[in-house]
């Protein structure tokens, strides 16, 4: 056994004191009392006229000696020395991903790990040197080479679980690095080894890998999402729940939106399953959707395992907002059209003729452009709409026109044609065109398609093969609906309406007008930061602190308005088609809109909602593994060290509990008068005790 | 009684009419007949001239005849004498401790102990006895002059008023011999004394011995019997002047408790293997439960 701080046994030195202390003699004050007959027989001090008396056997005495003694060996800091079981330079990887939250080991898996790692410093030889990396959303050093084993503890406890998901894969490799600076060294991971995802890299150490974790039972919300149905009139919730638990369960999920509930349903989930569930009532003008999963509230037995992990059993959704979609009808004008475009709710319609188009600007601002009778040289990077295009485009090969033709039977379970009934169409002339590779004919032909839908490079494409005007088509029932569903094909789907979910710890583009201070943006929890452009005039700020589940408000810092600069005019907002014909007027320009339609909701008076959801399988399944295939990426063969190193073994939290003990007891026994009298008034003031003892006594 | 007739040194309230008169019921009680000088109301081994009719013996000549009984020679036709018991009066002793250590307590114990006196003197002169009294001091009896008759109670109170504590120590057992000594006529004999005494049992002894029907009061104060102290003293002898140290936490205080009980047990078992009643009497017991429960409970008085 050593010393750390043997120059602290100088504290030695108190025990001679305190026996000295004890020999002084008291100085009692006196009391006539009739007699001292019975008290002599009693004495437990014996008088002496000497300042000093002879020592006593004294509890008290005893006590506060071996407090002294302990006092000094604590300050001292004995230890014991031992062959070290880790290498002299090691690297500890602690998993904090959002896994390591689950609460099977008490109280979760990160404390655990973190319980595991500190058991294992005192492996670690007395002059070794370690480094603390945090597997989270990012690998981070949090202790770089540190000896002191308080520093390293704090370094291990300042580890907080992240809510992201995360492979080991960064954190090996950057441990891998700062292994390679020492000979001999070790990494040692602590994890729980969830999820089948195997880190890709190859260490040219010893991996050594203790693992946390007991249970796989957890249940987690694996997709959330609202889209809007073609229609564009309501929003429809798409909800799927995963049950990673080998045995069946029973769930409850529960539906907010902007906080209040919706609908709640129980969900009996198989073993290794997913339930998906899609509501249609969502209220309207919500703008946050919230999904939740909960123990059914009737009984705990039957619902199955419980849920150990947290993170996962709730997720967000922004609902897509009512955006005013741009059309741009091209052509010479057609009342049918407009009529019918005109019907669609939030919907502007701007026109323009062939000779016009060409000199547009804006395009890309538009959602959907019709060509009536008329095809640009290039087509633009939007959705089209066309009818009876002219010459062979990227729309199809045109062939010429056709007097006589055969209508084929269209395919009844279309979408485009839900609710059009087709049996009096009569047309009577139309294009001849191949139908191209990336289409799909929804109202065939003998001499090819008459109508065909589909996805040209990723954009929606619907071609009708004939002029409306040519048919009687306009004058039927089916128009307005079949105008209707082209519009759900063409405007409801795109990447900008979906407002795909965020993984946690992903950084997020928010657009900003050129001449704004920054964007506020508001955390889950309630925080506020402010985010500045990062150069004058930038569009865009990016906000990287999503480290929290939920949802997120960026609002756009406006400068003060300012004066209107003279000769600049402000920007021309379009009319809505609903007043203004367009063919009456199709020789008016269209103009461009005043706010960028880029984004959803990116308005400057609007906040932008996005939300930070979890939606990691890899983090939901929480079965813990063994290691091995973690253990397998290093090298097999020990370390080569220099000298088996020696760890040492302090036994000061030993010596302070019985520092502790010896203190109780001490108390207790100087202070014992005065618990026997709290004793005693507990006794008198018990009535019940009282009324045993008068018993008892009446019974003697 | 009048109260201006009490001396002073006597507490008033404790011998008010009220009390004088319920003592006046009660009579010393013997165990067996004693031997008297004069007349009095006590039976006597005796037989006499008493209306209490003990047996019959044979007419001798010389008998009184109003002693025949007639009606038994009317059917017998044979003389015979009735025989009736003597009644006597008989001494009544007793004994106060006035050494220093019965100076003090609370109530103070030599004061308890000149009521108590009083009170069992009142009772002894209202059954026509001889009160004799004395008072321990030193070695010691110092005795007063007996007294018959309830017309001498101010003299016991005149006499008791005048006692004070003997300064120095004493010797109960020497002064008890002492008094044993002196005794020609036996009767009830009542010690009142805290015995705080090593020779306390001798003491008790010497009394047993001179074959008086004795009772010993030993005279407790509340202080003295749940001592009302705490911390680290030094405790003066009043009587002896010796000093003490003691730290008197509960464990102390309930140690010494525990003494005291096995001291009076000690003293229960040496006076009752002695024929001696012994009665543990605390100065807070009012007088008038010390003569009419305790006193009567352990068969010193009678009603």
């Amino acid at each position: 056994m050593g010393f750390l701080v043997p120059l602290a046994l100088i504290g030695l030195l108190a025990v001679p004191i305190i026996v000295t202390f004890y020999m002084l003699r008291l100085r009692r004050p006196e009391r006539a009392v009739s007699s001292t007959f019975l008290w002599q027989q009693l004495v437990r001090d014996v008088e002496a006229n000497a300042p000093w008396q002879r020592l006593r056997r004294s509890l008290l005495l005893l006590l506060q000696l071996l407090l002294a003694v302990i006092f000094a060996f604590l300050v001292a800091r004995p230890f014991t020395e031992h062959p070290a079981g880790l290498a002299r330079d090691l690297v500890l990887v602690i998993d904090a991903s959002a896994s390591m939250s689950s609460t099977d080991e008490f109280p979760d898996r990160l404390t655990a790990a973190k319980r595991v790692a500190l058991e294992q410093m005192a492996q670690v030889p007395s002059d070794g040197r370690v480094s603390v990396i945090a597997a989270g959303d990012t690998a981070r050093v949090v202790a770089n080479e540190a000896t002191d084993r308080g520093r390293i503890a704090r370094a291990i406890e300042s580890i907080e679980a992240s809510t992201s998901a995360s492979d080991l894969t960064d954190a090996l490799k950057l441990a891998g690095s700062l292994a390679e600076r020492a000979r001999g060294a070790e990494i040692l991971v602590v994890t729980d080894d969830a999820g089948s995802t195997v880190p890709s890299v190859t260490l040219e150490v010893p991996v050594r890998v203790a693992t946390v974790g007991r249970e796989r039972d957890n249940q987690a919300i694996a997709a959330l999402a609202v889209r809007a149905d073609p229609s564009g009139l309501k929003r429809t919730l798409f909800v799927s729940v995963a049950n990673y638990s080998a045995s069946a369960v029973v769930r409850r999920l529960q539906i907010l939106a902007d906080g209040s509930a919706v609908t709640a349903r129980d969900l009996a989930l198989q073993p290794l399953s997913r339930a998906d569930v899609v509501i249609d009532e969502l209220p309207a003008g919500a703008a946050v959707v919230e999904a939740r999963i909960t123990a059914p509230e009737a009984s705990s037995e039957g619902s199955g395992p419980v849920d150990y992990l947290a993170v996962d059993d709730a997720a967000w959704a922004v609902v897509p907002p009512d955006r005013l979609r741009r059309v741009l009808l091209v052509g010479p004008g057609n009342v049918y059209l407009q009529n019918a475009f005109a019907l669609l709710p939030n919907v502007e319609l701007y026109g323009a003729t062939a000779e016009q188009y060409p000199a547009t600007t804006g395009k890309e601002l538009f959602d959907l452009i019709v060509f009536d009778g008329f095809l640009p040289a290039e087509l633009p990077r939007k959705p089209i709409l066309a009818f009876a295009p002219p010459q062979t485009s990227a729309l199809g090969v045109v062939n010429g026109t056709l007097d006589t033709f055969g209508m084929g039977q269209p395919d009844a379970d279309d979408p485009l044609l839900r609710g059009v009934d087709l049996t009096r169409l009569h047309i009577a002339k139309t294009q001849s065109i191949d139908l191209p590779a990336w289409a799909r004919p929804v109202i065939p032909g003998s001499d090819g398609p008459l109508l065909y839908s589909g996805l040209r490079d990723g954009l929606a494409t619907v071609v009708f093969a004939f002029d409306v005007r040519q048919s009687d088509l306009p004058l039927q029932v089916a128009w307005p609906i079949l105008i209707s569903n082209l519009a759900g094909e063409l405007l409801g789907v795109g990447p900008q309406q979906a407002a795909d979910p965020i993984p946690p710890s992903s950084p997020v583009e928010i657009p900003m007008p050129p001449d704004s201070l920054g964007v506020r943006v508001t955390l889950p929890d309630g925080t506020v930061e402010q985010l500045a452009p990062g150069a004058t005039g930038a569009s865009s700020v990016t906000f990287v602190t999503t480290r929290q589940l939920g949802i997120y408000r960026a609002e756009v810092i406006s400068p003060p308005p300012p004066s209107l600069a003279p000769g600049q005019t402000p920007t021309p907002t379009p009319l809505p088609s609903s007043t203004v014909n367009p063919s009456a007027s199709p020789g008016a320009s269209p103009v461009a809109p005043g706010a960028s339609p880029s984004s959803p909701g990116a308005t400057q008076d609007e906040p932008l909602l996005f939300a930070v959801d979890l939606f990691s399988p890899e983090e939901s399944n929480i079965r813990p593994g063994d290691g091995a295939r973690i253990g397998s990426l290093g090298t097999d063969v020990p370390a080569e060290t220099e000298a088996p190193g020696m760890a040492r073994n302090e036994f000061w939290p030993l010596l302070v509990t019985l520092a502790l003990l010896f203190l109780i007891i001490e108390w207790l026994v100087y202070e014992r008068d005065g618990a026997r009298r709290i004793l005693n008034g507990i006794r008198r003031a018990n009535p019940f005790a009282a009324r045993g003892t008068a018993r008892r006594k009446g019974s003697a | 009684m009048k109260r201006d007739l009490l001396p002073s040194a006597v507490d008033p309230t404790v011998f008010d009419e009220y009390f004088l008169r319920q003592l006046e019921r009660l009579m010393l009680v013997t165990k067996k007949a004693v031997h008297g000088g004069m007349k009095g109301v006590r039976r006597s081994v005796k037989r006499g001239q008493s209306v209490e009719f003990t047996d019959y013996r044979d007419y001798s000549l010389g008998d009184d005849l109003r002693a025949l009984d007639w009606n038994l020679y009317a059917r017998l036709e044979k003389l015979f004498i009735k025989l009736f018991v003597e009644e006597e009066d008989v001494n009544v002793h007793i004994l106060l401790d006035a050494s220093a250590s019965m100076d003090g307590g609370s109530p103070d114990k030599l004061l308890f102990g000149k009521r108590a006196a009083a009170a069992l003197a009142y009772v002894g002169l209202a059954s026509y006895d001889r009160i004799s009294m004395a008072v321990l001091q030193g070695k010691v009896a110092r005795r007063f002059s007996p007294v018959r008759g309830t017309g001498r109670v101010f003299q016991v109170l005149a006499d008791l008023s005048g006692v004070k504590p003997f300064p120095g120590p004493t010797d109960l057992a020497s002064a008890c011999r002492h008094y044993a000594a002196q005794i020609t006529q036996r009767g009830p004999l009542i010690l009142i004394s805290d015995l705080f005494d090593d020779n306390a049992e001798r003491a008790i002894s010497e009394l047993a011995g001179t074959r008086c029907n004795v009772a010993v009061l030993h005279t407790l104060s509340a202080d003295e019997l749940n001592p009302p102290l705490e911390g680290d003293l030094r405790l003066v002898d009043r009587e002896t002047g010796d000093a003490v140290n003691v730290t008197a936490d509960l464990f102390t205080l309930d140690a010494y408790r525990a003494r005291l009980a096995d001291w009076q047990t000690r003293l229960d078992e040496a006076a009752t293997k002695r024929r001696v009643a012994y009665l543990p009497t605390p100065t807070t017991l009012p007088l008038a439960d010390l003569v009419f429960a305790e006193l009567r409970r352990r068969q010193v008085v009678a009603a």
